[in-house]
Order: structure tokens, then C-alpha cells, then sequence
């Protein structure tokens, strides 16, 4: 009696225990969705709605909605849409192979390789990072220019008969290629440097030489982390409008977002063919990221097991120096000469640059710029607005994707598929167009959230959801569940579970996607545009405005400081995180 | 040395005091002296408007004004979507296109300045709307670069300046290209648009790179918004500009104060500086504007009203023709919209 009695409080025990387990994945899955609606399903439909009427749902509420498909005729039937993609999709991916090809050499020879000085050169990989694309853009005008280029002035100087032409496709590719290329190598460094080295072993010991095992053992192993990198960048290409309105403009080249960005800029501003334009590339992306899917489907990728080892470096010989050159020619690309560009016309009173002597002609020089961007008073309001948002933007936007990477890669919990989607879907607006569905979106909510710091974080969160959530997921991906199960066996609940085991294997990723969403915080424009106010002004809108302003030296000597402080909190955090990475390595190795 | 202080400062206070009566009445200043501060959304230039701002805030230290700039379509957009809602922030809206901003003449609440009765009828399009400011077209080159300079709007279109020389703001990108298109089409005739296009000029979406393209250049030659290219040409940038003896076209602003305005005073006064014969003297003077006073106290550098005329667009024309001819001047200058 007593013995069947405490049986049967057992199997309910159990089964309440089940139930609660249950209710509790139930309720979990649920929030998140509804953190997702907010974030991203509603604006989503604000744009759809957007584009399919002719009105402001805002200005002409819910009810005169004429629902028609004009938008969408009038923008497939415009041979200068079909003109504008043609050239996106040359641009991005000429772009994306460029960055490949730097990014996982530069992955390679960090972690792989004996190159002297490769601390020097990881930094140097992710350094393009910092560049706003805007800023990066008005270098390599300074740079580039078939005109008056200082690499031109210079090869006339050295007597050459070379010239270079950036206002053209080519320059798009090279500029994009060489600035989106630190995405190839965040995924393709790290998965490097978490692989299996017995594999490789493996490779050789059965007699192939270094190359071939590099092409039929290394870089398939790490295909999901390059397939990730290679899609990431060429999204991120897809919604830059800062290079190519830059570079395009002169020469009237046009790709989407400068295409989207002038319907919202003509008078009066076409909002609604524009949200058409940006479900078109919605729609390109969603075609990348299914086939993405598709590509990393039924095959196991799982290179990190709870066993030690350290990543084996190959001794290059001789070659560790070209392949050192190597960093130092990339270095002189991306940063070097840019920065020069930048310093030069930051300093210069005007950008006339008649021949090289004029250019070290020190009376052309003074601090006119900096004294004007300071007695603005906008200036430091922007600059502090930029880091409060920033650091807001990385925290909360670092926690809620770490909850998504988690319910995604490492639950069975029904519902995940759908997380896993609407946490893409922001991958694929353009922010110029989501800032204005935002503003549509969240104006009219109860509470007082436009005008404050929090709609511009919000929107970042949701905008950069999929750069977080792929950073982390990578990580996710290659701890195997074998170190959770032991800690499971041990006792530990699944929160248990996620604080000591998951968690500090993955830290390196999460400190890498926070640094990652503060970066790009800092320096998102788009959707900023519509949703900043008098007291809310960031540095990236300052910034454009200067630019519009017509002013290259203020707009220069800007983007100077911008790159500095970005520099600045990028090497605090590197530092801040340091402690955590010797730890995370200690308990592996 | 205190006292000497004191009594400077209190000079200096009561001088401002009695000038600043000019401005509006004690009760206003007193009022908008209390709000402290004012919303200020512009679709001009933030440098631009930064300098007008300062000159506001030497006459009155104690209004904060806060500037939100944006390009024309953007503006528009933002003030429809906030007063929509319920929730427009601004206490002052500033705006180049008068067609776009008649559309809204009902957000804002009735205002005069002092001085209304001095002000060209013409250069409103409501009585709520006034022309803060008054921009004016002029040519613009780069002296380095250009050794035989045009002289006339009709000089633009000679092959010697073929290929790549001029650079244009197109004509999509706002109220006061709109009146410089409508100008060359209705004062220079029908085909200029075509005889210009065959120098094959390089197209810019505003005035603001053009200037800028203009001292680097990239470009030799460009029409261009006086207040675009004056400041620079102020700062000792290679550039001569003049203006072209068969018209000046001017785009006079539409500028009102919304009925939410949280700060109607400070908004009130900062409009009634801004329309002062000193306000507008300081924008002629330092920013290269005309006025649409009908007496204009001062000209800017090089413009002489006797030799240049004043083109003001009719505004139904203005409104009815954007459209058609927008396009036609896409096809003509191979624009892709």
C-alpha cells in the first residue's frame, strides 16, 4: 500500500514535471515569437502594406487601404529597376568573391600558418570593420577619382602612363571586395581555429601534400562557415547604399539602395514604389538565404568534441614572408591609404589638388574643419547619442540573439523553424526602407517610443538580428552535444547547463557578435534617417548630413573621428574580452 | 574692475534689450525666453541653418534651438507621418518646395511677422507660409581650371565645354532645381534643355556635391544655388561665380508654425528675426540669399539689380507642369528614373 502509494506520487511527480517542462518551452517559444513579431512581422507587413497602396498607412489610417499591385507593375515594367539589379548582383557578387579570396587567405594565415606577426594580422583583417561604408566610400573618391584622384596625380608624378577609373563597376567590386571581406574571415578564422587537426593528420599521413589537403580536407570541412561568410557579405553588400551612391553617382551607375534611396528623395518622394523595390530584394535575398539552407541540410559539420587539442600551424619556410606581404599590402588598401586620403582631406583647406607638389604644400593645410565640426553643438550630442545607442544596441541585441542561437541549434522545441526564419528576415530590407516601415509601425504606439534613443536601438536589434544570430550560430554549431549531455549527466539543468558549459565555449562568439552590433550600431545610416529627432541626432546621420552639406573636409575630418572612436571602444572591448578568451582557451586545451 | 564689468555688462544688456523690442513685443520675448527652446525642422543646409542660428542666439543667448535637417522628400514625409500620429515635434517647419508644403497648410496656425506688410505677395503661396529665405541661381567656376569663362545661361550650351566640364543637379531633386528647369525652359527657350544636354554634362542629386565636385575639379563648370558655392568661394576655395544677365531664377521658401507648436513664442520671435531687415541682411550678406522684402536692404557680391532680372516661377504652373516636364528632362539628359 505504502510502496504503491509512493509509486504512484512518482509518475505524477514525473509526469507534472513533464508537463511543467512543457509549458515552460511552450511559454519561451512564445515570447520569443512575440519579441519577433514586434521586432520584425509587424513593420514587415507595415512595408508589404506600403507596397501594395498608393497611401501612408500612417497619415491616411487603416481604413482607405486601395490594396493594387501598381507599385509592383510599374516597377517590373521599368527597364531602369531591371538595369539597377543587373548591375547589384554584378557588383555584390563580384564583390563576394573578392572577399572570399581575402578573407580566407587571411583566416588561413592567422591561424594556420607560422607568419611572423599574426596577432597583427587578425587585427588588420577585421579592421575594414570600422570603416563606415559612406566614409570608406569618400576615400576612395579622393583616391580614385578619374580626375582628380591622388593615385592618379601620383602615377602622372612618377611620369606612368597608368590611370584608374573607381567610378565604374569594377571600382564597386574592388571597394566592395576588399571592405566586406572581414565577414569571410570572422566565420572562416574562428571555424579554423576550432577544427579537428586529426583530420588534416589524417590527410597527410596517407601522402597528401599541404596544398591538396588545405582543398579536399580543410576548407570542406569548414564549407558551412564559408558559405555563411560568403552569403552574410553578400547581403550586406546588397543593402550598402553608402559606396556605390558615392561611386555610382558621377557616372549615373545605379544598384538598388541608391535607386530606393532616390524614390524616397525625389520631390515628392515615392515611399510606396520604393517598398516595392525593397520586396524585390527581399525577394533576392530570401532565394540566397533558402538556398544557403538547402546547401547546409543532412550534412554534419561538427568539428569540436570535448577533446583537447590546439590548431597546428604550418611551417611556410621562406614563404611566411610573402604571406606576411601579403597582410601589409591589404593593410595598405583598406587603412593606409584611405586614412591618408581622409587625413589629407581633413586637414587640406580645399580639395583642389593641382599636381603632387601642391599636395605637401603646407599652407594648403589647417585645423579649419575640426574648429567648425566642434562649434557645432550637434557634434558631441551625436557622438555621445552614437555610443549610448551602440551600447544599448549590443547588450539587449547580444542577449536576444544568444536566446535565438540557443532555442535553434541546441533545442528540439517545436516552433524554432519559425524563430529560426523571421530572426533571417530583417537580413533582407534594405534599411533605408525599413526605418521608414518602422516609423510607420511605431509612431502610433501608446507610450512615448518615438523620440527617444530606444526606437533607434530597437531597430538596429531587429535590423541586425541575422549578423548576430549567424556570428553565434557558428559557434553553437560546432560544440558538440556531447559536453552538454556530460554536464546533463552531472546534474546540471539546462540553465545549469548553458551557464557552465555553453556559454563560456561560445563567449568568444558572443563578445564577437556584441562587438559586432555595437560596430554596426555606430554606423548605420538607413534606417536611422527616419526615426532620429532633434534630441536623438547619432553621428552616422551627422555625417551625411555633412557630406550633403557639400563639404569633403568637414565631412573628412568627421569621419576621422568617428574611425578614431570606433577604434578606441573596438580596443577597450578587445581588451575587456581578453581575460575571458585565455580562460575559454585554458579549458579547452 | 567688478564694477566696470558690471556696468559693461548691463550696457550691453540694455542695447540688446531695446534692439531686441524690434523682434516682437516684451510679453513675446518674455514668453519665448521662458519656453528656452524651439524645434527647428529645415530642408536647407545644417551648416547653412547652423550659421543662422548662431546669428539668432547673439541676439537672444536664452532659445535652444534644436535642428532637424533632411532632404525636401524626407522632410515632407517625416512632418505628414508625425502630425499624422499625433505626435510632430517641430515648433517651426522650413521648406524649399512651396508645392509640397501647400498640401499641408492646414497643420499650421496663422502668424505674421512685424514686418509682413514689406514682404512681395508673390513670394507666398498662404498667408500662414512666409519666405524665410530666398535663394537665388548663379554660375559657378573653377578658376584653375576654366580660362575662357562663360558668361551667359546660353554659354553653357557652346561645344567648347563639352564632355564631362559642366556639372548639373537634376531636375527630380527638389523645389529650387524645379525653378531653375522651368526657367531655362520658359525664359531660354523650348530646346535649350537639348542644346545642353549635348555637352554631355555630369549629373548630381543635389547642389551641395556639385558645389563640392566644383572646387576639387571633377567638374569646371556649374550652375549652382548662390548660398551652395558662396561659402566657399568666402573661404578662398578657386571659384568665381556671377550671374548670368538673362535672369536670376529664385525659390523663395515656404516657413510656418504647426498649431501643436509646444514653443509657439520662441518659435514666433526666432520666425520674426529670421524676417527681419537684420535676419535678412544676415542671410544676404554671409549666406549668398536674396530676399523677397520688397526693398532689399543689400545685394549679394556681384549681383546688380539693374543688369540681372529676378525670375519668380508663376505657382500653378509650378505645380502643373512638375510632372511632364520632369520627364521630358530625364529623356533629354538620358536620366534613368
Amino acid at each position: 500500500m505504502d510502496a504503491s502509494a509512493s509509486w504512484r506520487t512518482e509518475t505524477i511527480g514525473e509526469r507534472a514535471g513533464g508537463i511543467r517542462r512543457h509549458a515552460a518551452a511552450t511559454a519561451w517559444v512564445v515570447a520569443l515569437l512575440a519579441i519577433l513579431g514586434f521586432l520584425v512581422v509587424y513593420p514587415v507587413l507595415m512595408l508589404l502594406l506600403g507596397a501594395l497602396t498608393d497611401t501612408n498607412p500612417v497619415i491616411d489610417g487603416f481604413g482607405v487601404f486601395r490594396l493594387n499591385i501598381d507599385n509592383f507593375i510599374a516597377v517590373l515594367s521599368n527597364p531602369n529597376v531591371g538595369e539597377a539589379l543587373v548591375n547589384t548582383l554584378i557588383a555584390c557578387g563580384g564583390g563576394t568573391a573578392v572577399a572570399v579570396i581575402i578573407g580566407l587567405t587571411f583566416s588561413w594565415i592567422v591561424v594556420r600558418t607560422n607568419t611572423p606577426g599574426k596577432r597583427f594580422i587578425a587585427a588588420v583583417s577585421m579592421l575594414p570593420l570600422f570603416a563606415p561604408p559612406l566614409v570608406a566610400g569618400i576615400a576612395w573618391v579622393i583616391l580614385g577619382s578619374p580626375k582628380t584622384g591622388l593615385i592618379n596625380t601620383m602615377f602622372k608624378w612618377m611620369n606612368l602612363d597608368l590611370r584608374v577609373d573607381f567610378y565604374s563597376l569594377s571600382g564597386l567590386i574592388f571597394v566592395f571586395g576588399v571592405y566586406y571581406a572581414p565577414y569571410v574571415y570572422m566565420f572562416t578564422a574562428s571555424a579554423l581555429r576550432n577544427m579537428d587537426p586529426s583530420l588534416e593528420e589524417a590527410a597527410e599521413v596517407s601522402g597528401a601534400s599541404a596544398f591538396a589537403t588545405l582543398f579536399s580536407v580543410t576548407f570542406p570541412l569548414i564549407m558551412p562557415a564559408i558559405v555563411s561568410g560568403m552569403l552574410l557579405s553578400f547581403i550586406v553588400m546588397l543593402g550598402i547604399y553608402g559606396i556605390p551612391a558615392v561611386l555610382g553617382a558621377p557616372t549615373n551607375i545605379s544598384v538598388l539602395t541608391t535607386y530606393i534611396f532616390r524614390l524616397t528623395n525625389w520631390s515628392p518622394p515615392l515611399y510606396n514604389t520604393a517598398a516595392a523595390v525593397a520586396i524585390i530584394l527581399m525577394v533576392v535575398t530570401g532565394v540566397l538565404v533558402w538556398l544557403q539552407q538547402k546547401v547546409l541540410t543532412g550534412r554534419s559539420y561538427t568539428t569540436v568534441a570535448g577533446k583537447a587539442f590546439r590548431p597546428r600551424s604550418l611551417d611556410l619556410g621562406r614563404w611566411r614572408w610573402f604571406t606576411f606581404s601579403l597582410a601589409i599590402v591589404y593593410l595598405l588598401v583598406v587603412v593606409v591609404l584611405p586614412l591618408l586620403a581622409l587625413i589629407v582631406a581633413a586637414f587640406r583647406k580645399f580639395m583642389f589638388i593641382r599636381d603632387a607638389a601642391s599636395l605637401v604644400d603646407m599652407r594648403q593645410y589647417s585645423l579649419m574643419h575640426f574648429n567648425a565640426i566642434f562649434d557645432n553643438p550637434l557634434t558631441l550630442r551625436s557622438i555621445y547619442n552614437a555610443v549610448e545607442v551602440g551600447i544599448i544596441t549590443a547588450v539587449v541585441g547580444g542577449a536576444l540573439a544568444f536566446a535565438i542561437g540557443y532555442t535553434i541549434h541546441r533545442t528540439q522545441v517545436t516552433g524554432r523553424g519559425a524563430i529560426d526564419l523571421l530572426a533571417t528576415l530583417p537580413v533582407a530590407i534594405p534599411g533605408l526602407v525599413i526605418g521608414v516601415a518602422y516609423l510607420w509601425a511605431w509612431i502610433g504606439l501608446p507610450g512615448g517610443l518615438y523620440g527617444t534613443i530606444w526606437i533607434l536601438a530597437l531597430a538596429f536589434i531587429a535590423r541586425f538580428m541575422p549578423d548576430t544570430v549567424k556570428v553565434l550560430s557558428t559557434s553553437f554549431l560546432q560544440i558538440h552535444r556531447e559536453l552538454e549531455e556530460a554536464a546533463w549527466i552531472c546534474g546540471k539543468g539546462m540553465l545549469g547547463s548553458i551557464r557552465t558549459v555553453i556559454l563560456p565555449l561560445a563567449r568568444p562568439g558572443v563578445i564577437a557578435a556584441m562587438t559586432l552590433l555595437f560596430v554596426l550600431a555606430i554606423r548605420e545610416l538607413g534606417s536611422s534617417l527616419f526615426l532620429y529627432t532633434s534630441n536623438t541626432m547619432v553621428m552616422s546621420v551627422l555625417l551625411l548630413d555633412y557630406y550633403e552639406g557639400g563639404n569633403l573636409g568637414k565631412t573628412a575630418a568627421f569621419s576621422l573621428v568617428q574611425t578614431v572612436l570606433l577604434g578606441v571602444l573596438i580596443g577597450l572591448a578587445n581588451w575587456l574580452s581578453r581575460g575571458a578568451a585565455q580562460t575559454s582557451v585554458g579549458r579547452t586545451g | 574692475m567688478m564694477k566696470k564689468m558690471i556696468v559693461a555688462a548691463a550696457f550691453a544688456l540694455g542695447v540688446s534689450q531695446a534692439n531686441a523690442q524690434d523682434f516682437g513685443s516684451k510679453e513675446l520675448i518674455d514668453a519665448a525666453n521662458k519656453e528656452g527652446r524651439l524645434v527647428y525642422y529645415t530642408a536647407n543646409f545644417a551648416e547653412v541653418e547652423q550659421q543662422v542660428i548662431n546669428a539668432f542666439n547673439k541676439r537672444f543667448p536664452n532659445i535652444k534651438v534644436e535642428m532637424v535637417r533632411a532632404p525636401g522628400g524626407q522632410l515632407i514625409t517625416r512632418v505628414k507621418t508625425e502630425a499624422a500620429a499625433g505626435k510632430l515635434a517641430a515648433d517651426v517647419v522650413d521648406h524649399s518646395d512651396r508645392a509640397l508644403m501647400a498640401e499641408l497648410v492646414d497643420l499650421f496656425q496663422d502668424y505674421a511677422p512685424p514686418n509682413a506688410a514689406d514682404y512681395i505677395p508673390e513670394a507666398q503661396i498662404s498667408p500662414k507660409l512666409w519666405p524665410r529665405a530666398t535663394l537665388v541661381w548663379s554660375i559657378a567656376y573653377n578658376t584653375e581650371l576654366v580660362k575662357n569663362p562663360p558668361k551667359t545661361w546660353m554659354d553653357l550650351t557652346k561645344p567648347e565645354y563639352n564632355n564631362k566640364q559642366i556639372g548639373q543637379v537634376f531636375a527630380a531633386s527638389g523645389g529650387t532645381t524645379w525653378t531653375r528647369i522651368m526657367f531655362e525652359r520658359q525664359v531660354l527657350g523650348e530646346d535649350y534643355w537639348k542644346k545642353q544636354a549635348a555637352t554631355n554634362p555630369v549629373l548630381f542629386p543635389s547642389g551641395a556635391p556639385t558645389a563640392d565636385s566644383l572646387v576639387r575639379g571633377e567638374v569646371s563648370i556649374a550652375p549652382l544655388l548662390h548660398n551652395a558655392i558662396y561659402p566657399k568661394q568666402k573661404d578662398g576655395a578657386p571659384i568665381k561665380i556671377f550671374f548670368p544677365p538673362e535672369g536670376a531664377p529664385v525659390n523663395p521658401y515656404a516657413t510656418g508654425i504647426p498649431k501643436t507648436a509646444k514653443n509657439p513664442n520662441a518659435a514666433k520671435l526666432f520666425l520674426n528675426w529670421c524676417l527681419s531687415l537684420e535676419g535678412q541682411t544676415f542671410m544676404i550678406k554671409e549666406l549668398g540669399n536674396l530676399t523677397s522684402l520688397k526693398v532689399a536692404p543689400v545685394y549679394p557680391e556681384g549681383f546688380d539689380p539693374k543688369v540681372v532680372k529676378v525670375w519668380l516661377p508663376k505657382f500653378d504652373e509650378y505645380v502643373k507642369y512638375h510632372a511632364a516636364w520632369v520627364e521630358e528632362w530625364n529623356k533629354t539628359y538620358g536620366y534613368r528614373q
